[in-house]
């Protein structure tokens, strides 16, 4: 691919990008969160159309009007979030891509075809659950099978390690190898180094839309290679030594979901103030459910929350809703931030004034003051470093991730809590806003606040985290102090798999 | 794109409304001419202005009853079934000749407050505690009400003295009074009700509130906001307006309870709330314009034997010009994937 | 006694069709993610078409049941240009398309002189010595085709639903239309033709209503029948034999009532006529007392599709 242009209005997206791939061999794409990786990628595999550019496939100029067009000149993409039909079935999903004509004898005739892909590559897969009940890493395999069926010989895989625990990645990113070596060729879309320097043959660098360089990822260092991607060398924030002081927030054996699936089970742990507690974990191993229970919106099974005041009084929390817990001095901060955790529609003063409004802050039930929130919201905004707000009153759904995360933690850290949980805060954000919230969640807690890491992205958890659990499979499974052995905790985390 | 922008496009796709239903009615054998006529004359004329007015305070009520639910998330749908049991409740005050003459219309309001709230608490409460979609079943009360009335009207509260399927006519202490000979007092209900809501939606607490809760309700339990408490009250609130536009439009302008007092209201609430956006002072000008529309239909109806119906094709055709044209506010047309 | 639970028997399928034949035309589009409340509507377009093209071809049924289906198709278009080209709120649209068709059908019925004109109907098709048998001959062997094409025409919409490629894709549209689109469906297509298809049937319910039931063309004669149907799409749980048998369930209420009166039971006229939407909501209130441990409903039903999102 040369000289790519795309732009989403006055987004430019990709800017000149370009991209060279061999067959036979893995190539990385390498950039952080919004460097224009999988947009040039979905450019490649057909979903969108480039402003200007040009794709050869064995020299030969190519326009794909479609994702069907794409896939019938051999290039499939397995995204990251799964095109799969929850209800269907393996055999039904593949076959989607793949029409036989016929559905009885289409069906069989996928089937084998599955098995046939699936046995050469060293796995099996189930072909009659819907997909909807299988495991991600499952998931992922009919995605790939699926694009092999339909004929793909150069195949796209975004961020595939993202939701996949250390030996899981590891084992797919063999897999893709072993295509590779079949004469396939792959195309690895990620920002961790740690897998570009261990699986792939080639990596090319992207930054804000632009690639800046093709080359060896073996011939180069990590921190040159970070630098490349990231543009100047980010200083992680410095964990200095501290003191936690006395238990803050004390869970025990919190349970939820239906008897015999539980989606947690037994989940305790307690936390200090000063302290942040991180608990590590792959995606969709009950973490979401944590988050939502701690926050007060779902009610667990059994169990009890208990927060423990500064005064020594005790507050059970467990049956308190969302007031209660703001109350008693309770934040959170969601991973799912446009879900969750604003209005997208609404007003950015809006958005951060909803905090205080039940206080009264702003003006009686009857009333109002509007003067009030702009003021209040404007000074939040230039504290918290937000950009892009031209005014306070224009939609917050305008905003970019990391800005709209920088004003929703600002939020909760105006509500003063005594204990915070934030999920996944540095999701889908710049190296840049990342650094930014890290630093923010390091001073509350040097603050004496009490922090509730729950993060998939374990490198976040490792650096920040002075005490960190395992969550696996709905359970709290291992607690290790920092500095916590990171081959201990990938154990730990498929141990119970 | 500017501001302004937005809204000239739907009043441009307005017009463009009108422009097809002109040409439907030239079909029906109604001349462009003689239908810009009609409409000017409709507001030109002392007469039909008051007219104008007087089918207002229905329409205004009506629509700030569809906004404010629509506002909460609530697709209340059953307007004409709880402006039925308005009508009903009123007049069960007035035929039980139930407390002073001075007090009665007060009661009589009251009455068909009470009435219209209760009719939407039904949908209301199924839809918070079994998620009952309230499309259907706001939808379905309004055919159950409406064969109540049948019952009543055709069966115990006849009019004993000519036979006719409505009830006796009110008394004038039961009528609302006319100000200045020409104002219905309907209207100044429909002003204190467009100020209230005005008030509800964009000034107090519970507005601010309700803004979050319409974007994105999930969020709004996540801030601790009371959403059951105050989408039920918004919602109660809005059948209360249905029910109060029920008691209006007997006691202020037919004088009686009748057979189709309700007809064509269901729609044009939900019709003056989208085209207004749910915004109260907006609803009460669009109402006024809704009502030109009415006032107009009549005479078509009296001078060029279209049917009624037309009124109810031509706010269709509008409905569905402005919400085609807002696709081209939100999206600027680029003709590629 | 006997003759009356027959006769109330012999009657139901006749007042279940068009309650059968509405649900399933809206299990199509809605498996394919479009919620389509302007049945009520398009039933009206059917009901009027029929008569119209009855009379003007001085009755021929098979051309009125035709206009039906068709005239419903050509409107339901309007709905799919609304919803999936322009991107409208479903429910806006759906309720616009209602009462566009509920005044379009009164002013060409009243200005065409349509309306209140009794109509001949369909034959009743006796197959022979079989509709003579005692109690099972009127029963099963004395109606009109199209009743007898009834279960048929459900069941080959379940066939195509579960078991045709075609069908397949549809409901990958209805469930997860990012997923379908990569997989090269085109979901407006898609879309567009599910729409126009479950119309068709849509139209039919409503032209057997007015050209075969009621024998005649009233304004608004459908009286909520579209909305009842909604409503029984989601207690058959998308599928079309469970709606065939909702719909029996309520053809037998509706049927209960001309017998009732036959019997000489005293009842309130109106509150009579009321009961199909009491059965409706006590219907949606049982449904939705019982455990259910997920939604069946297809899984992007009322969504629209966008293939570029950026908030």
């Amino acid at each position: 691919m040369t000289g790519v242009r795309k732009s989403f209005g006055a987004f430019r997206a990709l800017d000149d990008a370009s991209l060279d791939v061999r067959w036979g061999e893995v190539h990385a794409i390498l950039g952080e969160n919004g460097a224009g990786k999988s947009t040039l990628m979905n450019v490649a595999a057909g979903l969108y159309s480039a402003d200007a550019g040009t794709l050869l496939i064995d020299g030969v100029a190519c326009v794909f009007s479609d994702p069907r067009d794409a896939i019938a000149h051999g290039v499939g993409m397995i995204h990251q979030h799964f095109k799969l039909v929850n209800r269907f079935n393996a055999v039904e999903n593949v076959m989607l891509a793949s029409p036989r004509g016929s559905y009885r004898r289409g069906l069989a005739e996928v089937g084998r075809d599955i098995k046939r892909h699936a046995d050469a590559l060293g796995f099996s897969i189930n072909l009659d659950q819907p997909v909807g009940l299988l495991s991600i890493a499952e998931q992922q395999r009919i995605e790939i099978v699926k694009a092999l069926v339909a004929g793909a010989r150069i195949l796209i895989l975004d961020e595939p390690t993202a939701v996949l625990a250390d030996d899981e990645a590891a084992k797919l990113l063999q897999t893709v190898n072993n295509l590779a070596r079949s004469g396939i060729a792959a195309v690895l879309v990620t920002h961790k180094l740690r897998d570009v320097q261990a699986f792939s043959d080639r990596v090319t660098v992207m930054r804000a839309g632009h690639t800046i360089a093709t080359l060896d990822p073996r011939a180069i260092s990590s921190d040159e290679l970070t630098t490349l991607a990231v543009g100047s060398k980010i200083v992680p924030p410095s964990r200095r030594g501290h003191t936690s002081g006395t238990d803050r927030l004390i869970v025990r054996g919190l349970s939820y979901g239906p008897q015999r699936r539980p989606r947690l089970h037994d989940v305790s742990f307690s936390v200090r103030s000063g302290e942040i507690y991180g608990i590590a974990g792959v995606g969709g191993n009950g973490q979401t459910e944590l988050t939502d229970i701690l926050g007060g919106v779902r009610k667990p099974v059994a169990g009890t929350i208990e927060l423990m005041q500064p005064s020594g009084a005790c507050v059970d929390l467990t049956s308190s809703g969302p007031r209660g817990r703001i109350d008693s001095g309770f934040a959170t901060v969601p991973a799912d931030r446009h879900g969750q955790a604003i209005a997208s529609s609404v007003s950015v003063a809006e958005n951060y004034a909803i905090a205080h409004v039940h206080k009264g802050r702003f003006g009686p039930w009857w009333f109002v003051n509007r003067a009030s929130i702009r003021d209040v919201a404007s000074s939040a905004v230039r504290e918290a470093d937000v950009q892009g707000v031209r005014s306070v009153f224009q939609r917050i759904g305008l905003l970019s991730g990391g800005n709209t995360q920088k004003l929703v933690t600002a939020r909760e850290f105006s509500r003063m809590p005594s204990t915070i949980i934030v999920h996944s805060p540095s999701r889908g954000l710049d190296v840049r806003a990342c650094a930014a919230i890290h630093h923010r969640l390091l001073a509350a807690r040097d603050n004496g606040v009490a922090v509730v890491l729950i993060s998939e992205d374990l490198d976040e958890v490792l650096s920040l985290s002075d005490r960190i659990g395992v969550m696996t499979a709905g359970k709290i499974v291992a607690e290790f102090d920092a500095p916590a052995d990171r081959q201990a905790i990938g154990r730990a985390m498929v141990g119970h798999a | 794109m500017p501001f302004w922008a937005g809204g000239l496009i739907s009043l441009s796709a307005v017009l463009l409304g009108l422009i097809i239903s002109a040409a439907i009615l030239a079909l029906a054998g109604v001349a462009p001419s003689s239908l810009l006529t009609e409409f000017v004359s409709a507001v030109a004329d002392p007469q039909s202005l008051r007219a104008v007015l007087n089918q207002s305070a229905p329409l205004i009520l009506v629509g700030i009853a569809a906004s404010i639910a629509f506002r909460a998330r609530f697709w209340n749908l059953g307007l004409e079934g709880q402006m039925i049991m308005g009508g009903i409740a009123a007049t069960a005050i007035s035929l039980g000749k139930v407390g002073s003459d001075d007090a009665r219309i007060g009661l009589m309001a009251l009455a068909a407050l009470v009435a219209g709230m209760a009719w939407v608490a039904i949908p209301l409460v199924l839809k918070v505690l079994l998620r009952i979609n309230e499309i259907i079943t706001t939808l379905l009360l309004n055919y159950v009400a409406q064969y109540a009335l049948y019952d009543l009207l055709f069966g115990a509260w006849k009019d004993p003295a000519d036979s006719f399927p409505h009830a006796a006519p009110f008394s004038a202490a039961e009528r609302l009074p006319v100000i200045a000979g020409w104002l219905q007092y309907g209207m100044v209900v429909a002003l204190v009700i467009v100020l209230l809501a005005f008030w509800l939606l964009q000034v107090s607490r519970a507005g601010f509130y309700l803004r979050f809760i319409h974007a994105n309700a999930v969020m709004a339990d996540h801030m601790g906001v009371q959403t059951v408490r105050i989408v039920g009250t918004v919602v109660l609130a809005s059948g209360a307006v249905a029910g109060l536009a029920g008691f209006v439009i007997p006691s202020g302008m037919e004088g009686r309870l009748t057979q189709g007092f309700f007809e064509g209201y269901g729609f044009s609430g939900v019709l003056i709330a989208f085209l207004a956006q749910s915004n109260p002072l907006a609803a009460g000008i669009v109402a006024v314009l809704v009502a030109t529309l009415f006032v107009v239909g009549q005479s078509l109806q009296i001078f060029y034997q279209i049917p009624f119906a037309m009124v109810q094709l031509i706010q269709a055709i509008i409905v569905m010009c402005v919400a085609g044209a807002d696709f081209f506010v939100r999206h600027r047309l680029i003709l590629q994937r | 006694m006997q003759d009356l639970l027959i006769t109330w028997i012999a009657s139901i399928p006749s007042l279940a069709l068009p309650y059968a034949l509405a649900s399933v035309g809206l299990i199509i589009s809605e498996r394919a993610g479009v919620l389509s409340l302007g049945a009520e509507g398009l039933m009206l377009v059917g009901a009027l078409a029929g008569v119209g093209a009855f009379i003007l071809t001085d009755g021929s049924g098979l051309v009125a049941m035709l206009a039906s289906m068709v005239s419903a198709g050509i409107v339901s278009l309007l709905f799919a240009g609304l919803v999936v080209a322009l991107r409208v709120n479903q429910v806006i649209a759906g309720l616009a398309i209602v009462f566009f068709c509920q005044g379009l059908t009164n002013l060409i019925g009243t200005l065409v002189s349509w309306q209140n004109q009794a109509v001949a109907g369909i034959p009743v098709l006796s197959l022979g010595p079989l509709a003579d048998l005692p109690i099972v001959g009127p029963v099963l062997f004395r109606h009109d085709i199209l009743v007898y094409l009834l279960v048929p025409i459900c069941w080959a919409v379940h066939y195509f639903l579960t078991s045709t490629d075609v069908g397949l894709r549809l409901r990958a549209v209805g469930e997860n239309p990012a997923a379908a689109d990569a997989a090269g469906i085109s979901v407006i297509g898609t879309r567009v033709a599910a729409i126009a298809a479950g119309a068709t049937l849509i139209g039919l319910a409503g032209g057997y209503l007015s050209v075969v039931s009621a024998k005649i063309w009233i304004a608004g004669m459908t009286s909520g029948r579209g909305w009842i149907a909604v409503a029984l799409v989601i207690f058959a749980r998308w599928k079309p034999m469970q709606a065939l048998a909702g719909a029996f369930l309520f053809g037998g209420i509706e049927a209960l009532i001309p017998q009732l009166n036959a019997a000489g039971v005293k009842l309130p006229q109106y509150y009579l006529v009321m009961t199909p939407y009491l059965a409706t909501l006590a219907v949606m209130i049982w449904q939705a007392l019982g455990t259910r441990p997920a939604s069946e409903a297809p899984a992007a039903l009322g969504q629209p599709y966008v293939r570029e999102e950026r908030t």
